[in-house]
């Protein structure tokens, strides 16, 4: 289908895909991003906000011209109970201005396409509706890819694998072993639309200003996950993610764990009055620092979620680690280039620059946070009950003698829960989530 | 308890081309041994968000509506030896319109 030879393929025109190639395609190199939906995005999920501090390195002026839905300038961090919620949160102004803390709510369709359009006019070709199903092989080398069409041979020096959490290339070269159930995230999401209007007075937002709030604790049914609303323009995106481990243990569905979560008293009148759009799923790719695929071989390397980047601890991150590890491909494509040289020898530059970005630094400061979570299930049972039952009671009015009710409710808790336990857990949190 | 949509509604929501073959299958032996099918769908592929496996207790044998397959491979994670798993063909499929 192209007669020619590209210096770059990349497989996905995801963040990851675009980002390499945008880098690559500036740098003078011939690139060619093969995307399997109709158009960039269209098969994309996630919560999601998109961190742009490697975004704005790429394209500075990137706020004024991609579709954003709303700067998030308020987070909230909630422990649900079975009706309730014990929460924490911030909001500062400061982040309602240029670069917006580099938070932003966007749609992926939307978004992904934009960025899409950004790279055909930096003088990437874009080929849509193109899975990509194996490589081409000569004496053993890789020299291409064969996509699922007629005459679908593309040949090309380097093959960036950003084809997502699933991955089955990277899987199929043996660079990346199978996802595993405890370390595989299934999140399934409902787009629900209200109007500008009501979402500003319902969240306490000013103009474009956003909100994302985080659920945890008793989000699931008790199961190992958590659940999220983000505001968008004039719609909200709601969702839960739990392990494909939890899931099979606790006998859940995701859509019912997310029926669950939606019908929670609390979560209920965010919700309210509003229209569905769209129910998507996904997987996250949940493993951490551990589980992070070999990254290149010759002429090959892997980037974004296919890599296995996602930072899933308080601060929920994934596409900026997919955007960095893509131009950090994209910098290797070219270092590559002028050596005239694309052996694993000068790819592993790759992992180097990985090594030295915040994409492998933060990966491996939270690379025990699956294995904890799997370890202190009380986080998401017991202990959102019992922390109601303390707080729930110390505020209740109803003219018991603070002394008397303080010593009570202390007494009470430590006949659940001793404080060496909560102590060991919290210090064990502590070192996977912050 | 509600007035959200079932999930029969909530796809019919989303934007499917369906191809007129299935990306998905369930092999009929992993290793030398059958596999227990309506064991599969009642125990390990009941997590598919779409809710694409089911087991017709007459035919006896699973049933595949891969025309609602959000495409996440949730079902390939919880059955690998099982499941057959593929990307449909590029233009087919579900098309996100928000994402």
């Amino acid at each position: 289908m192209v007669e020619e030879k590209f210096d770059v393929i990349v497989v996905g025109g995801g963040p990851a895909g675009l980002s390499a190639a945008f880098v690559a395609v500036k740098a003078g190199l011939s690139v060619i991003v093969l995307e399997r939906g109709d158009y960039s995005g269209a098969k994309n999920v996630f919560g999601g906000i998109f961190f742009t501090n490697v975004l704005s390195e790429m394209m500075p002026d990137f706020f004024k011209d991609a579709p954003l839905e709303r700067n998030v300038t308020k987070r909230r961090w909630s422990l649900l109970t079975s009706d309730g919620e014990i929460s924490g949160e911030y909001k500062f102004n400061k982040f309602n201005k240029e670069p917006f803390n580099n938070s932003f709510t966007v749609l992926r369709a939307k978004f992904d396409k934009w960025f899409s359009e950004k790279v055909e006019q930096a003088g990437a070709m874009l080929i849509t509706g193109a899975v990509v199903d194996d490589f081409i092989f000569d004496n053993g080398k890789i020299k291409g890819v064969k996509v699922r069409m007629d005459d679908g041979e593309i040949y090309g020096d380097v093959v960036i694998l950003a084809d997502g959490v699933n991955s089955l290339l990277a899987k199929k070269i043996g660079l990346h072993k199978e996802l595993q159930k405890e370390d595989t995230i299934v999140s399934v999401k409902e787009i629900l639309s209200l109007s500008k209007e009501k979402i500003e007075e319902r969240f306490g937002l000013n103009g474009n200003e956003g909100v994302a709030f985080e659920y945890f604790g008793y989000a699931v049914k008790g199961a190992i996950g958590s659940g999220f609303i983000y505001t968008n323009k004039d719609t909200i995106s709601v969702g839960v993610g739990v392990t494909i481990k939890s899931l099979l243990e606790h006998k859940i569905n995701p859509n019912d764990a997310l029926e669950a979560f939606k019908n929670h008293p609390v979560i209920l009148p965010l919700i309210r009055g509003t229209e569905q759009k769209e129910y998507s799923a996904h997987l996250i790719p949940d493993g951490g620092y551990n589980k992070i695929s070999k990254l290149y071989t010759d002429n090959i390397m892997v980037v974004g979620d296919a890599a296995g980047f996602v930072n899933a601890s308080l601060f929920h991150e994934g596409t900026n680690l997919a955007v960095m590890s893509g131009k950090l491909a994209g910098e290797t494509a070219i270092e590559a280039k002028n050596k005239g040289d694309f052996s694993a020898k000068i790819l592993s530059l790759y992992e180097e620059k990985l090594k030295n970005s915040f994409v492998l630094k933060d990966l491996k400061q939270f690379r025990k946070l699956g294995k904890t979570l799997e370890k202190n299930p009380q986080i998401f049972n017991k202990y959102p009950i019992i922390l109601e039952e303390f707080v729930s009671g110390l505020f209740t009015v109803d003219g018991e003698p603070k002394w008397q009710k303080e010593k009570r409710l202390f007494f009470e808790l430590m006949k659940k829960e001793s404080i060496f336990g909560f102590i060991k857990t919290a210090i064990n949190l502590r070192r996977v989530i912050l | 308890m509600n007035k959200f949509k079932s999930m029969e509604d909530k796809l019919g929501l989303n934007k499917f081309k369906p191809s007129h073959e299935t990306h998905l299958k369930i092999r009929k032996e992993v290793n030398g041994k059958k596999v227990d099918e309506k064991n599969l769908v009642e125990n390990v592929l009941f997590v598919c968000p779409a809710k694409v496996y089911t087991y017709d207790e007459n035919k006896k044998e699973v049933i595949v509506s891969f025309e609602n397959c959000l495409e996440c491979g949730t079902c390939r994670v919880a059955a690998p030896d099982e499941v057959e798993w593929q990307y449909p063909t590029g233009g087919f499929g579900v098309t996100f319109r928000f994402g």
